[in-house]
């Protein structure tokens, strides 16, 4: 059930890197986020920068998530709901017109500002009525879908590339240590949250089933819809994501998505052929296959990112670099196996 | 959300808001209002509030179709006589074609 959203988005990702070039194009703009430049002289050089840079985002990541936990715990839920309208406001608003520009630029298209204004607050505004206060499943779902779908791409966009990578991996390990731990914050803030019987904040959960609000956080973000009469079960993941296995459906953190198309928008954008691709593609539904099988035994929060994006990265190097060197020589030398 | 496990009056108030919220210039509101209540207004064995929610939903409907031509004429006017309208047409685009005049 969590396959085909995950699917879409990943197809969005994927569509819109081979489409529209504005999103592979690099012209030296980075995240404050990651300082180091990759543009260095030595391979050492590069690979040095490339970790300097992750430990920064996952410092970013880290700090947030441990004052997103401590705001929880003290009740300041105002602030919190203030931030995450805040971000959503700005995604739903700002990164779509810029991706709504960016493909009338690709297909060459003229467009009128009175047009995309009616465009954009339309989707904005309905997008913020369905996240964030009452609106038909689908339409949420549809909502967040296309929410991940863009914050993946301008991280595709905007993260330099091997930090890109050692960032992904360095993420996973960071889930599995926060969501597991004793003293780990996402396991921290669902406890807290199951002690005291509610829901959370609106978060960025994706929900098969209804009912919970859901709502944005960035770049901290974290899923905790709480049902009062249902499920403990969850998929917790670093960024954000929680899945709740619940009686109903199951739930999954939007930042899951957010960094499992990252993973497949990267291998579109710099992996040669569609084989890498389609590779990544499948190596994280089996990791999601797996990551279900095991909430579904263990029944409890679990971190979504490990298992998929680990077999998502060895897919990624592995096709990459020995499976399409192989089938190029054998389509050059016309040997069919 | 779930319009079966609301209580009548809940989902007449939701159809009421989404109806008033889609005269801020927002017709795919009406649309989502339309396509989310249809089923309630039209399908469902009568019940107090139908009938409410059924004009709601048909003024909505309405609302849609009207914005629906608004836009497409204005739409077609642009894009035929953008050219044409030199400077005025370049301050109102937002993307401007390469290699067509």
């Amino acid at each position: 059930m969590l396959f085909v959203p995950v699917t879409l988005c990943m197809v969005v990702v994927v569509a819109t890197i081979k489409s529209v070039s504005f999103y592979t194009e690099k012209n030296g703009q980075q995240l404050i986020y990651t300082p180091f430049t990759e543009d260095t002289d030595t391979v050492g050089e590069r690979l040095l920068n490339s970790v300097l840079n992750t430990i920064i985002m996952i410092s970013v990541i880290v700090v947030m998530t441990i004052f997103l936990v401590v705001l929880y715990k003290y009740r300041c839920y105002k602030f919190i709901h203030g931030w995450l309208i805040l971000s959503s406001l700005m995604m739903l608003f700002w990164f779509s017109f810029m991706y709504l520009g960016e493909v009338f630029k690709t297909y060459n298209l003229a467009m009128d500002y009175p047009t995309v204004a009616m465009i954009i607050w339309n989707f904005g505004v309905v997008g913020m009525i369905c996240i964030h206060w009452k609106g038909p499943l689908q339409l949420q779902q549809a909502y967040l879908i296309a929410i991940s779908a863009l914050m993946a791409l301008v991280f595709i966009k905007y993260l330099p590339e091997w930090s890109a990578w050692v960032i992904l991996g360095a993420i996973s390990v960071y889930d599995l240590v926060a969501v597991l731990c004793p003293k780990g914050p996402l396991r921290m803030l669902v406890e807290t949250a199951q002690e005291r019987n509610e829901p959370i904040f609106p978060a960025l959960i994706y929900s098969s089933a209804m009912i919970w609000m859901v709502g944005m956080a960035n770049p901290a973000r974290h899923a905790e819809p709480t049902n009062q009469d249902t499920g403990t079960f969850c998929l917790i993941s670093a960024y954000n994501p929680l899945a709740l296995t619940m009686l109903r459906g199951v739930k999954l953190g939007l930042g899951d998505f957010i960094f499992y198309s990252v993973l497949v928008g990267k291998a579109a954008a710099t992996g040669g052929d569609w084989n890498t691709t389609l590779a990544c593609f499948v190596a994280i539904l089996i990791g999601l296959c797996l990551t279900l099988l095991l909430l579904a035994i263990f029944k409890k929060a679990l971190p979504a990112l490990p298992i998929s994006i680990t077999f998502g990265l060895v897919f990624y190097f592995s096709t990459d670099n020995l499976v399409r060197p192989f089938m190029d020589n054998l389509a050059a030398h016309q040997f069919y196996i | 959300m779930n319009l079966e496990r609301l209580p009548n009056e809940e989902k007449l108030t939701l159809c009421r808001k989404y109806y008033f919220g889609g005269f801020a210039f927002l017709p795919f509101l009406w649309l989502v209002n339309v396509v989310w209540f249809f089923k309630e207004a039209f399908v469902e064995p009568t019940y107090t509030e139908q009938l409410q929610i059924k004009t709601y939903v048909k003024r909505s409907g309405l609302g849609f179709l009207l914005w629906v031509a608004v836009l497409t004429t204005w739409i077609t006017i642009f894009q035929h006589f953008r050219a044409e309208w030199g400077e005025v047409g370049d301050y109102l685009s937002f993307t401007i074609p390469l290699g067509i005049p």
